[in-house]
């Protein structure tokens, strides 16, 4: 039994979509004029790398990397976001599982990861790669554990539900922001300043310069944000045009719900 | 822990609300009434400190948004895809009158020779009503179509949970997971009966939208009918019935859940009739449970906690998603959102308006 070839090649194509918007995001970021405070592209980063083996596990033509390369690269990528929840907690508590911090990425990392150890697909098994979810070549694949894709299918769509609603409500931070980043007039009052320094482990915490944007001055105290956290819209470079935009943090969220809802599908049909 | 922090942030919310200076707007307030307010005027939908801040309902919504979720994923699997999934529902229609048999026939009929496209459309309806309840723009859109989704799927799907058959019991499922999707998005309604409320005033979260005698009225009905059910079907009061029942859950499944499975039958082997007394008496204590006082409610409402845990791992063996080919988690999950629904608020707080409201909605 197989899942008709084109429902893969629709989740396919929103990966592509996906990916291609987190490559896009990377570019105006200009991380490389960023210094250290590069790491605010690692959730596009992952985003793209996520995307694009997502897109080769559903469509065997989009196959990119052997499973055991991407097992590497989501292998780092846990560790990484599983190190910033780590220090999240200690500074937060559990406040620090929510969903505009580091837990949803370290989530979407090990999931990747788990599918890319347990699938038992012949393909896999050969070591070729896995050879798309649709069609004949989808016969034979499943996951190891299947306890442990269910639970990453239910915290990925935890966390989905929560972006979704977290996106389309009040705005209760800069991270699901609906709006677009822009520069402050001149003579704009700065809403707040906050100088964070001197963060755990040698980690400096931003300082978080909030500039006029579509929200109303006083309504969101500037906050500090985490390295590997999304960023707000006062973190984002300034531009013009599409490159606003695209760096805009609901951007960022659409493209989290859009693999969580990808990743969950992936998961349950290798059930 | 996923939970407790969304529970956290939730508390905070509503703390944040109960302690506003009077005449001060909220931050939430402010927010909406800034750029995400222009925003969401554009696209129709309420605003206000109702609706800016997180309450229990909307955690409860967003829960229940999960499982729909869950649903729309789980029939995108392959064996949805093929007539094996059409004769499943064929099978529904046995034991029913005529009336009710023949059009799940006739459905069943028409899902086994167009069962791809129309099981596409199915999981993706589901994914839809999950996406859009979470979605606060379309919750109330989401929530009437998933009204209407879950009576047809009760119906067309579920052979309305053999309640006519005399197959259901509440360990299998009674009375159909799918009704109970209906019942959560009536009660979980984002209106407030009497205007607005503030979220901490209703006795609890599913008594905002129809009052809480209409809700625990509805709780009673349904508690009851699964008690009736625990008992009424002379089959379920067999020595060997909740045995069969309970380890013909194991095939395909995990070793481990198989072994819990076994383990579980053979505590209620031969033993039925015992077994579904003390399960039929656990169910009515639940029933009357929210008529109780609030401290002697909660302890009812953990027993309903327990007994829907019992009832999802043991008799349910997780909606059997592990063993493939589920369509839906079961009933276990949704008793238990059921369950939160009605858990009693802080109401210490803000005991004035609790007792307005409370006027209100009772």
């Amino acid at each position: 039994m197989t899942i008709p070839a084109w429902i893969p090649d629709i989740f396919a194509a929103i990966m592509l979509v996906v990916a291609a918007v987190s490559a896009a995001r990377l570019v105006a970021r200009r991380p490389w004029h960023l210094g250290r405070d590069a790491v605010v592209a690692d959730i596009d980063l992952a985003h793209l790398l996520m995307a694009i083996a997502m897109a080769g596990m559903l469509t065997a033509s989009l196959h990119t990397l052997p499973d055991g390369v991407w097992a590497a690269v989501f292998g780092v990528l846990t560790a990484w976001f599983g190190l910033h929840v780590v220090r999240d907690v200690r500074v937060q508590g559990i406040r620090a599982l929510a969903g505009d911090c580091c837990a949803p990425h370290l989530v979407h990392s090990a999931a990747m990861l788990y599918m890319f150890l347990a699938i038992t697909a012949p393909a896999a098994a050969s070591g070729s790669g896995t050879a798309g979810m649709g069609g004949a070549g989808a016969a034979m694949q499943t996951l190891a554990l299947p306890v442990l894709a269910l639970i990453f299918a239910i915290l990925l769509i935890g966390y989905c539900v929560w972006d979704l609603d977290q996106i389309s409500g009040p705005g209760v931070s800069g991270h699901y922001s609906l709006a677009v980043p822009r520069i402050a007039p001149a003579g704009a009052i700065l809403a707040g300043v906050g100088a964070h320094g001197g963060g755990q482990d040698g980690t400096e915490l931003r300082t978080e310069v909030v500039l006029a944007s579509s929200r109303p001055l006083g309504t969101e105290a500037a906050k500090p944000t985490a390295p590997g956290q999304a960023p707000s819209s006062a973190t984002t470079p300034t531009g013009s045009g599409p490159g606003r935009t695209v760096l805009a943090p609901w951007v960022a969220t659409t493209s989290r719900i859009a693999m969580a809802v990808t990743m969950a599908f992936m998961l349950m049909i290798m059930v | 822990m996923f939970i407790l922090a969304f529970r956290e942030r939730v508390v905070l919310a509503w703390l944040r609300q109960a302690g506003g200076k009077q005449g001060e707007p909220e931050m939430s307030d402010i927010a909406v009434a800034g750029g995400h307010g222009a925003w969401q005027a554009r696209l129709g939908v309420e605003t206000g400190a109702a609706r800016a801040a997180a309450d229990a309902r909307r955690v409860l919504q967003l829960g229940l948004a999960g499982i729909w979720l869950l649903d729309g994923v789980l029939q995108y699997q392959s064996f949805m895809f093929s007539k094996a999934f059409g004769q499943m529902l064929g099978a529904t229609a046995a034991g029913n009158p005529g009336v009710i048999a023949s059009p799940i026939s006739w459905d069943a009929r028409l899902v086994e020779h167009h069962a791809v496209a129309l099981n596409a459309i199915f999981a993706t309806i589901q994914l839809l009503i999950g996406l859009g309840i979470a979605w606060r723009p379309t919750v109330r859109l989401a929530l009437g179509a998933s009204i209407a989704w879950s009576l047809a799927v009760w119906w067309f799907g579920e052979g309305l949970g053999d309640v006519l058959s005399g197959g259901a019991s509440p360990v299998n499922g009674a009375p159909g997971a799918v009704i109970l999707y209906a019942l959560l998005a009536v009660l979980l309604w984002p209106s407030d009966r009497g205007g607005i409320a503030a979220p901490p005033a209703a006795p609890f979260a599913a008594a905002r939208a129809l009052g809480a005698q209409a809700a625990r009225a509805l709780w009673l009905v349904l508690w009851l009918s699964l008690a009736y059910f625990a008992l009424v079907p002379a089959a379920n009061r067999a020595p060997q019935a909740l045995h069969d029942m309970i380890a013909g859950m194991t095939a395909g499944e995990p070793r481990w859940l198989a072994a819990i499975e076994r383990n579980a039958a053979a505590l209620v082997a031969h033993q039925g009739l015992a077994a579904s007394v003390v399960l039929a008496i656990a169910l009515i204590l639940i029933a009357v449970g929210v008529y109780l006082p609030a401290s002697a409610a909660r302890g009812a409402l953990i027993l309903a906690i327990v007994v829907c845990s019992v009832i999802w791992v043991v008799g349910e063996a997780f909606g059997a998603i592990l063993a493939g080919g589920a369509t839906d988690p079961n009933s276990g999950p949704l008793l238990l959102l059921l369950t939160l629904a009605y858990w009693p608020a802080r109401t210490a707080a803000v005991p004035h308006t609790a007792a307005a409201v409370e006027g209100t909605t009772a």
